[in-house]
């Protein structure tokens, strides 16, 4: 039996050991953030990133709180449902000049842009006296339901007696926007 | 005669215990009786053990509350007299397929309200045609409404039935997309919202593969990965989703379940509802109204 002498190979062991669990415990400070794991197994304050963007949709309410007589036009009418939006565009642009001016009698709103035919397009606040919105809801397609309104153009017309070419504002010839009845 | 004690067991056991029958140990020492019989015994009482604690934990599961899980909706439980919400608000989602009319007003708000890119969709409405002679086809919504999208159209006359449905995060209870993320960038938020921490996400991809709804995607412009989250900055300003707000025939309809007064609560309780694929036991929080075997 030789006595034990290599200590050295230990000790250059231990040290290497040492300096990798150091070296994992710095690099392991520098990646996890510091509210990871306050919360549940994530970081904590990539909620309050989320809840930081902001809403661009507006709410028909926040329409009405200054256009109260189109919200008194709609209300109760088959397109009350209709969301202002739909026709006019997100306006949010609109919304923040307008909440300015109520303090600022100088800021002075832009008249609406003219639709370009585009549901995305980027114009804040336009008027789309158009045909494709209407249908975009009620041109008679198979699936729709039962007690939905829908709309064939072609006999549409004809029932109506319309004999003129088919213009982008035909429906508004006859139906209003906001209250739609004939 | 037990289980233990079968004629088969017995024979086998001496063979392939001793290892002697080969004749292997000329030398003695082992082969001995004392030793066999201790190596048999051994054997048996292991086979004993295996079994019994076997048959045990197979057992343990026909207990009530220890079963695998519960395929049904875990709704939250009301508040505690009924009336008060709980604390902590709890989410839903009901999807009516009979009133969606496929107009895609819920799919631009979407777009526009997220800035998801163009081609890609964090929620989409499906069309299920049902043909007198036994096809059912599906196609996609135009983000516009069928209106002058060009679409051939199925014939009416053709067509025994056919209805819309809306697809969109499932926010599942126990989501898969959750589990599979490799640097905790899927988040379960208190809320039950399944949100994409987009600092965090690598863009590995493996969350869009675990959804078995197909929600997640890559988006684009992020390279990061992207989903429905029922709008969370909007329901954290209790707001409604960007989808709900747009949509002009309550086909989806979004509030506090915990809340027996909203009105998804009292949709809850007067009409039956399903879930999509409920038997991979993801428990969605996002319920339908007219489901058919078709739709997954």
């Amino acid at each position: 039996m030789t006595s034990f002498n290599d200590t050295r190979h230990l000790w250059a062991l231990g040290a290497f050991l040492a300096a990798v669990g150091l070296v994992g415990m710095v690099v392991r400070r520098e990646m996890v953030p510091d509210d990871f794991g306050t919360k549940g197994p994530y970081r904590a304050s990539a909620l309050d990133d989320i809840a930081a963007q902001p809403s661009l949709f507006q709410a028909d309410a926040t329409c009405h709180a200054c256009h109260e007589s189109v919200e008194h036009e709609r209300a109760g009418k088959s397109h009350e449902a209709v969301r202002c939006a739909h026709c006019h565009g997100l306006a949010v642009d609109h919304v923040a000049m307008a909440r300015r001016g109520a303090d600022d009698p100088t800021v002075t709103l832009p008249p609406a842009a003219e639709w370009d035919g585009d549901f995305l397009t980027k114009a804040d606040l336009y008027i789309s006296k158009d045909r494709a919105t209407c249908l975009s809801c009620h041109e008679a397609v198979v699936g729709m339901p039962a007690d939905f309104k829908k709309i064939d153009v072609a006999v549409h017309l004809e029932e109506q007696g319309a004999s003129e070419p088919l213009s982008r504002e035909t429906c508004f010839e006859c139906h209003g926007g906001h209250d739609t009845a004939p | 005669m037990s289980l233990f004690e079968l004629p088969i067991l017995s024979t086998l056991g001496p063979a392939a215990a001793g290892g002697c029958a080969s004749g292997g140990c000329a030398s003695g020492g082992c082969g001995t009786a004392p030793a066999e019989r201790t190596s048999e015994n051994s054997r048996r009482e292991f086979l004993k053990t295996a079994t019994t604690l076997t048959l045990g934990a197979m057992s343990l599961t026909l207990l009530p509350g220890v079963t695998a899980g519960d395929d049904l909706l875990p709704l939250p439980p009301h508040g505690g007299d009924g009336h008060a919400p709980a604390a902590k608000p709890m989410y839903g989602f009901l999807i009516d397929t009979t009133k969606c009319i496929g107009a895609g007003k819920c799919l631009t708000a979407c777009r526009v309200e997220n800035g998801v890119p163009d081609g890609q969709s964090r929620t989409w409405v499906e069309r299920y045609v049902h043909y007198k002679d036994g096809r059912v086809e599906v196609d996609l919504v135009p983000e516009t409404g069928y209106a002058e999208s060009g679409e051939v159209q199925p014939a009416a006359e053709d067509v025994l039935r056919a209805y819309f449905v809306p697809k969109l995060c499932n926010q599942c209870v126990d989501a898969p997309c959750n589990q599979v993320c490799p640097v905790h960038a899927s988040i379960k938020s208190p809320e039950g919202i399944e949100l994409v921490d987009t600092d965090r996400c690598i863009g590995c991809g493996y969350c869009v593969q675990a959804c078995p709804y197909g929600i997640r995607f890559m988006n684009h412009d992020t390279g990061v990965a992207d989903k429905c989250n029922w709008c969370y900055h909007r329901v954290m300003r209790n707001e409604q989703p960007a989808c709900v707000e747009a949509c002009p025939t309550g086909a989806r309809v979004f509030g506090r379940v915990d809340d027996p007064d909203s009105e998804i609560s009292k949709r809850l309780a007067t009409v039956p509802t399903n879930v999509l694929k409920q038997h991979l036991g993801t428990l969605p929080l996002t319920r339908y109204v007219g489901l058919t075997d078709e739709v997954t």
